[in-house]
């Protein structure tokens, strides 16, 4: 097939837009090699298709009212979406916030986010539960997760105990952030990891949920520690 | 043809079921005046005929959908609004999370929905081009991208 030069400079026949997917070997369709230099700031054509970002995903966990939503919207470039996934075990009277909460249905919602990092790759955060009878759903969610960020409220850690052991065996990176409402803590760092027994090398930061920088820092603290981890794999 | 329609349980014959458990477990909530329309619970559960299993375990949350060019196989069945949504929002590549949160779609019914529709040739699902989360390379960019956030 004769090489076409299309209007961003590639070649149809190198990333078969003119051939059946299956003629593709796997992971090489519609996206160059991530370090193709080729890739740096081109501006995409909304309308373009079959050519997707590669998405990567990290979790926000944590308990009802600690604040993932307004964490995941706080960097998100989109307004927070809500998407529903059906729970198997009724919740009546359990999750009351306070009275006249009406989370009594069969459905656990999950809010989430994403920021473009450049023309092939999005991070997309997912707001999750982070109560022990949701676990059913929790592997679907984790498969391929960077890491997580377990947001706390120091006044009510006991919410966060189930994320942190799920994290913690399914050897996926996660960093506590402490969500200081109102730029005030309960109690100081070295209180809440204490009081929620985490090994000495996880992160404990306190961040502020509703401030943009605030809560991209504490998300560069997972992705330090998901490096951490990329690079030891990759050593031994 | 949809699998597995044949296998809706048959309605409770009456007589072999205390009474109380024969409360039906839709009226109720139907009858409350929610604002919202009454069949929106039930839909989308007769939209996969009942289905909940045998979805593509690596289609997940942020799986990349395309709508693909070309003729398909077959034409999407008129009364199928909801797939007929699908493939148009899909024109730009999209998350199933973002279809089902967009379509208001329950989760599990979107990765069913969106697995029959690449069965049927008219989406491509990029389940091959989930990021490595063990790619030290993918970790930096992403750490590069965020720095670059102001």
């Amino acid at each position: 097939m004769p090489r076409q030069p299309v209007p961003d400079g590639r070649h149809a026949d190198t990333y078969g837009r003119h051939t059946e997917p299956a003629a593709r070997p796997p992971n090489a369709g519609w996206h160059a090699d991530p370090v193709d230099p080729r890739y740096g700031e081109t501006p995409r054509k909304p309308t373009t298709r079959r050519r997707a970002p590669i998405p990567v995903k990290i979790l926000v966990a944590g308990g009802f009212g600690v604040g993932k939503t307004t964490t995941v919207g706080a960097i998100s470039e989109i307004a927070p979406l809500t998407t529903e996934a059906e729970m198997t075990t009724a919740s009546i009277g359990i999750d009351d916030l306070h009275a006249g909460s009406t989370k009594t249905t069969t459905t656990v919602a999950m809010d989430f986010g994403c920021v473009t990092i450049d023309g092939s790759l999005k991070l997309y955060l997912f707001g999750t539960p982070g109560q022990s009878r949701f676990g059913f759903m929790w592997d679907d969610l984790a498969r391929g997760a960077l890491g997580a960020l377990v947001v706390v409220d120091s006044a009510r850690l006991d919410e966060c105990h189930f994320a942190i052991d799920y994290f913690e065996r399914a050897n996926i990176p996660f960093v506590v952030g402490v969500n200081a409402f109102d730029g005030r803590l309960a109690h100081d760092i070295n209180a809440v990891r204490w009081a929620l027994a985490v090994n000495d090398q996880v992160p404990v930061v306190r961040f502020d949920a509703r401030q943009r920088l605030s809560v991209r820092d504490a998300i560069l603290v997972v992705l330090d520690r998901a490096l951490d981890r990329a690079l030891r794999e990759r050593g031994g | 043809m949809i699998p597995g329609r044949d296998e809706e349980p048959e309605p409770p014959s009456g007589n072999r079921i205390r009474p109380y458990l024969q409360a039906p477990v839709t009226e109720p909530d139907a009858a409350e005046p929610t604002g919202e329309d009454p069949s929106a619970a039930l839909r989308p559960f007769v939209l996969t005929a009942g289905r909940v299993v045998g979805v593509d375990p690596a289609i997940g949350l942020e799986t990349q959908v395309t709508a693909r060019d070309g003729p398909p196989q077959r034409s999407l069945p008129a009364g199928a609004p909801e797939l007929h949504a699908i493939v148009a929002l899909c024109a730009a590549p999209m998350s199933v999370a973002e279809i089902s949160a967009r379509l208001r779609m329950h989760l599990g019914v979107t990765r069913v929905l969106v697995g029959d529709l690449r069965a049927t040739g008219h989406l491509d699902v990029h389940t091959l081009d989930v990021a490595d989360p063990r790619d030290p390379e993918t970790i930096r960019r992403v750490i590069r991208g965020l720095r670059a956030i102001s």
